[in-house]
């Protein structure tokens, strides 16, 4: 009787994870996340910010793991924007230069149509470095620089970084009061904790690395990070009821309701498929 | 809604669309091999390595290398002087760059030894970073492990530390291959302590894995149903 549970056609359990994603998707419904303490972190590292310093993001990531990186950092820049707190985009992975431009303008233009007379501009609020190539020396080049408009010269737009009212008072690492990294890749992360040393460094990760971040967070080798997804979606939690005018739009939630309901119908199929597994084999 | 309101035909319209069309091919994929994702497959390698060229030209090599060694970023003025006096010093670049295209030598039969001299130099700068880079990330893991097994006032904490340093030692204890385990004796029962403390790491590794592909999965049927389909109503 159970012994079809074992037999399931693969593509009937992708069309069911499919479905089951979708409808959450289509009725917009969205779940109140875990919380999380990691995430939290986070938040009370940008929370304590002052203005004056600048806060140096780097955006390693590409389409591959856009998903989970993509929410992480547009969340991380509009708490930035908020708090009016300056930052330079920058990645050493080719494939994120696109997101290094389209992030911030993306965050900017909904805060200005949500809060109408306010403006944010780019070379006062942020400013782009672009795509670094050389990977740990670009990164171990930046930390060591004594003057980071002589060592950089220009940003992605190709403008002289002393041209830029954000890099007026901005020379070395000493200038930056905090790193955020956001990426999926194995060694980019490693190499900003072993050759940046000196800010706050807080970190964005994919899924698959999450027991990995943990080992850093333990060790205070980062002050807060984001468990994938799931962790940027509790950070959305907080920083709307931080700034209630945000209103019901959401970026990370929608995606993490989805997946919670994938993760249900994968722990059905797996109880199912061992029931049957149990059942056929006291029938035998 | 991304899609609504989007003049048929313009730029965003085709990039939205194509950007379904090459989702839904490689989701052809998961009922069964074809070339319908085979060719988008192909295109997604191509446009990586082709944008990653890209990338490195206009970024780097253009405004840092060649700009400056051609004397490109100097303003000429009409009386045909310049801005500022060429900087001779920039035409030592030529010296690495010429080193850095023995790679190329590969190529040859006859002169391939050469690219093992840029090879080599590549190892030894690199081993030379990992090895600094290793200590400076791994020594405060290394503090961090020391902790105390009793903290006085929470003793959630207490067991957290407890469990944690039974994890590290038992685990450190299934590596050691140097002397003889009896079965039953205490090293071989905290080998296996440790080999089942590594099993539920793996299964956390595991489950984080499918939850980053199901967000993948989640992305992309977002992207679907609000800006593609959005296209056509």
């Amino acid at each position: 009787m159970f012994s079809f549970l074992e037999r399931v056609d693969r593509r009937i359990i992708y069309i069911l994870v499919a479905v089951s994603v979708a409808v959450p998707l289509i009725f917009n419904v969205s779940l109140r996340p875990a919380p999380m303490a990691t995430a939290d972190a986070f938040f009370t590292a940008v929370e304590r910010l002052e203005p004056g310093k600048i806060v140096l993001i780097s955006a390693d990531f590409g389409p591959g793991t856009l998903a989970e990186n993509r929410p992480q950092a547009e969340l991380a820049i509009e708490h930035l924007m908020r708090k009016r707190i300056g930052f330079a985009m920058i990645s050493v992975y080719a494939l994120a230069s696109p997101f290094l431009r389209q992030l911030p303008e993306d965050v900017a233009a909904r805060l200005e149509r949500e809060m109408p007379g306010q403006k944010w501009e780019y070379g006062k609020d942020w400013i782009n470095l672009g795509f670094q190539p050389g990977g740990m020396i670009a990164i171990q080049g930046i930390a060591k620089a004594e003057d980071m408009r002589v060592f950089l010269k220009t940003d992605a737009n190709n403008i002289p970084l002393e041209d830029l009212p954000l890099m007026k008072d901005v020379k070395s690492i000493k200038d930056i009061s905090l790193l955020m990294q956001f990426t999926g890749l194995l060694g980019v992360f490693n190499a900003w904790v072993q050759y940046f040393q000196g800010p706050l460094f807080l970190h964005g990760c994919t899924s698959v690395t999450i027991p990995e971040a943990f080992i850093y967070f333990s060790s205070k080798q980062i002050a807060g990070f984001f468990e994938g997804i799931a962790g940027a979606a509790w950070y959305e939690v907080m920083l709307s009821e931080r700034f209630p005018q945000r209103g019901s739009y959401n970026v990370a939630l929608r995606v993490n309701t989805g997946l919670s309901f994938a993760h249900l119908v994968v722990l059905a199929f797996i109880v199912l498929g061992n029931a049957g597994l149990l059942f056929g084999r006291r029938k035998e | 809604m991304a899609g609504e309101g989007m003049a048929f035909f313009s730029f965003a319209w085709w990039e939205i669309f194509l950007g379904g069309i090459s989702t839904l091919a490689v989701f052809s994929f998961l009922y069964r091999e074809n070339p319908f994702y085979r060719f988008f497959e192909h295109l997604y390698i191509g446009i990586a390595t082709g944008w990653g060229i890209i990338a490195a030209v206009r970024n780097f090599l253009w405004p840092r290398v060649f700009k400056p060694l051609l004397g490109a970023d100097l303003m000429v003025f009409p009386d045909g002087s310049l801005s500022q006096p060429y900087n001779q010093a920039y035409l030592l670049f030529l010296l690495p760059m010429s080193f850095g295209l023995l790679y190329y030598a590969i190529l040859s039969k006859r002169h391939s030894w050469l690219a093992q001299l840029v090879i080599g130099f590549e190892l030894g700068y690199a081993g030379g970073l990992a090895f600094k880079g290793t200590f400076i990330e791994l020594l405060p893991q290394l503090f961090d492990s020391f902790r105390p097994l009793y903290v006085p006032g929470s003793a959630a904490e207490s067991l957290a530390n407890i469990v944690f340093v039974l994890t590290l030692t038992s685990s450190m204890v299934y590596f050691f291959f140097t002397f003889k385990r009896t079965p039953g004796g205490i090293v071989s029962r905290c080998s296996g302590v440790g080999r089942w403390m590594m099993m539920g790491c793996f299964g956390a590794f595991f489950g984080s894995t499918i939850m980053a592909r199901m967000a993948l999965l989640v992305e992309r049927l977002d992207f679907l149903i609000h800006q593609w389909a959005a296209l056509f109503y």
